[in-house]
């Protein structure tokens, strides 16, 4: 019920209405463009919403989110380049199909497909959230400490080629959030006796370095490649009209793949490409005709965009209920409820309910807002894209980091902290490192180390109390779980490759 | 290698946190785990290391040039206000970028500082960032 009363809230707000629209359309430009994500166009937008009221800043940075999942089929389809990592499953058969023609149709079934996967995602968030806040309510400090244990072993482990230097990049987000005054004792840690440091790293200017500033390093690399842009063919109506006994059978892949979305992302840190690749591979496993998959099938693109977007509204079920952020997405968004003094945590559907479910009302208006534009506009997105010059664009958002890093607190140190971000960024991307779950890790550390403390205290600084309490011991476990299953993974994968050499 | 140093030199500066008034090592403990994970991390490295492909260093110079001009560009905000060290960076960053027409560059020089300052020193209100040594909104007449 509270739903509808978020939407009642929502469409009778023209100003939110209008910047959910907003949003849908800068999400959209900024997923088709290479190289620009979503995590970046919100981390470089941040500061602006600091000055917004709670709701529509929320609202503008989570729908630019959704559509910028969307968004990166339009470039996977028209420039063989996916615009973000989620949808470089879709380019396997999304780019095939521009190539004979018909990239009209694959961008139509893509943007059915991605609404059809995110409504799917979002509808079980909104079921499931409160209930899951009903439980994390019950849960102490030894089991929260597990649940972030568990998170931390994921986001290192599982994004990310190399699993030990995804968890070196963990361990190095959880360094970097130690610096400043300890929260308990007040004792320095890591401050070098610097009285800038003593405050600790900001988020902001760190998300900002690493996504914005880190990928403005990564394109001077891209200078002077220019996309090719396949015809869209809109004038040929037989080849890129989309009718229902076309779409029929991706039906059946669009329903299982927003299921492996969601499932996938309610788990933190695993992200929107591992549900497209997942997704693909099952729906490949399934299909009538296999060997067609990869030639431009047209449920070859419905599987992996279902998928992908199925993740966008589940992956703020563990934010919202456990203050854990499933995607860097929902990192940067801990720093607008930060800001605007809303605590996040299973607490919050107590003291923050409407703004709740108001903000999922404006997601389901977005992916609307998102599926109309695309539907009938994403060709048009696309030529827009191969008229935005790099060579401008990029040292136009170099200079708005640094303006956007300063806005976040007035201070020039955090500037410092945003390049020297930057460059660890770009630095960290170079050498295979994870930029995303060295974030993730800076912002759990501290929830980590209080409910770690916390726990400590109550058994009177007895370890046990992890392994003597069942559901602690669950997540505990689930954490080794999933780095054995991942080491045993990449060693499988790496013996293939060797055998294939050989 | 690196990573076994750094975890070496946060190991090391870990141990050096004050202890709490019972003697407890309450704040140690994260920044330690997280040290010595990395030393054991970059042993794992070290021992799973395979000859790694000789990296493209061609571009290295333009993006040195970047972190240079992001430092510089950092400092002379400080030193002589947000206008005109954005008046400096804006052409220098295009430049880098591969802008050669001279037109654009002075056209950025002027546009960058105006419409950044405009937009968020003038509409959102931000406290901009004054110059210790000079700062070109004394001379314009304040923000």
């Amino acid at each position: 019920m509270d739903i509808f009363a978020g939407l009642a809230t929502v469409l009778s707000d023209p100003a939110l209405l209008g910047w959910v629209f907003l949003a849908a359309i800068v999400g959209m430009i900024v997923g088709a463009i290479p190289g620009l994500t979503a995590s970046a166009a919100i981390a470089m937008l941040l500061p602006l919403t600091f000055y917004m009221d709670p709701l529509p800043a929320l609202a503008f940075l989570y729908v630019i989110g959704k559509s910028g999942r969307y968004g990166g089929s339009i470039a996977a389809i028209l420039f063989n380049t996916p615009g973000t990592a989620a949808s470089a499953a879709t380019q396997l058969d999304g780019y095939p199909l521009a190539r004979q023609g018909k990239a009209g149709k694959a961008m139509k079934v893509a943007t059915i497909s991605s609404v059809i996967g995110d409504f799917t995602g979002e509808i079980l968030l909104i079921v499931g959230v409160a209930w899951i806040a009903s439980i994390a309510l019950k849960l102490g400090p030894p089991e929260l400490f597990a649940v972030y244990f568990a998170a931390f072993i994921v986001i290192g482990s599982v994004i990310g080629k190399s699993v030990t230097r995804g968890l070196a990049s963990a361990a190095l987000g959880v360094l970097v959030a130690m610096i400043g005054l300890d929260p308990i004792s007040s004792t320095e840690r890591f401050t070098f006796g610097s009285f800038d440091l003593t405050n600790g790293i900001s988020l902001v200017p760190l998300m900002i370095g690493i996504f914005v500033l880190g990928e403005v390093f990564t394109q001077i690399e891209e200078r002077g490649v220019k996309a090719e842009m396949m015809p869209t063919g809109e004038s040929d109506a037989d080849r890129n009209g989309l009718t229902w006994a076309e779409y029929r059978p991706c039906m059946p892949h669009v329903i299982r793949s927003s299921f492996i979305g969601a499932f996938i992302g309610m788990l933190p840190g695993l992200g929107s490409a591992i549900a497209a690749f997942v997704a693909y591979g099952e729906g490949k496993r399934r299909a009538k005709n296999p060997d067609k998959w990869g030639q431009g099938a047209l449920e070859g693109v419905a599987a992996p965009e279902a998928a992908n977007n199925a993740v966008s509204g589940p992956s703020m079920a563990p934010l919202l209920t456990l203050g854990i952020p499933g995607s860097t997405i929902g990192a940067i968004l801990i720093g607008v409820f930060l800001i605007h003094g809303i605590q996040i945590g299973p607490t919050m559907f107590l003291t923050s309910r409407d703004l709740v479910f108001s903000l999922f009302a404006c997601g389901l208006i977005g992916i609307v807002m998102y599926g109309v534009i695309g539907y009938f506009g994403a060709a048009y997105v696309g030529r827009f894209i191969t008229r935005i010059p790099t060579q401008v664009l990029y040292p136009i958002i170099f200079l708005t980091s640094f303006v956007a890093a300063y806005t976040s607190r007035g201070n020039l140190f955090d500037v410092y902290v945003m390049v020297a971000a930057g460059f660890a960024g770009w630095a960290m991307r170079k050498l295979d490192f994870n930029p995303a779950a060295f974030v993730i890790s800076f912002v759990l550390a501290s929830g980590a180390e209080e409910t770690f403390r916390q726990a400590l205290l109550l058994s009177d600084n007895g370890l046990m109390i992890f392994v003597t309490r069942p559901i602690a011991l669950a997540f505990l476990l689930i954490g080794f779980a999933a780095l054995f299953v991942r080491i045993r993974s990449v060693h499988k994968q790496a013996r293939s490759v060797a055998l294939r050499d050989a | 290698m690196a990573l076994i140093a750094i975890g070496i030199g946060a190991t090391v500066t870990s141990m050096g946190i004050g202890l709490d008034q019972y003697g407890r090592w309450g704040a140690r403990f994260f920044p330690l785990a997280g040290s010595i994970s990395l030393i054991l991390l970059g042993i794992a490295e070290l021992y799973g290391a395979r000859p790694s492909q000789p990296s493209d260093r061609k571009h290295l110079p333009a993006i040195l040039a970047l972190l240079l001009l992001s430092v510089a560009y950092v400092w002379s905000i400080s030193a002589v206000g947000y206008l005109f060290s954005t008046a400096l960076a804006a052409p220098l960053v295009l430049y880098i970028f591969g802008v050669r027409n001279r037109i654009g560059l002075c056209a950025a020089a002027v546009l960058c500082p105006a419409i950044y300052h405009a937009v968020f020193f003038v509409a959102l209100g931000v406290f901009p960032p004054f110059g210790r040594w000079f700062d070109l909104l004394d001379v314009l007449g304040g923000y």
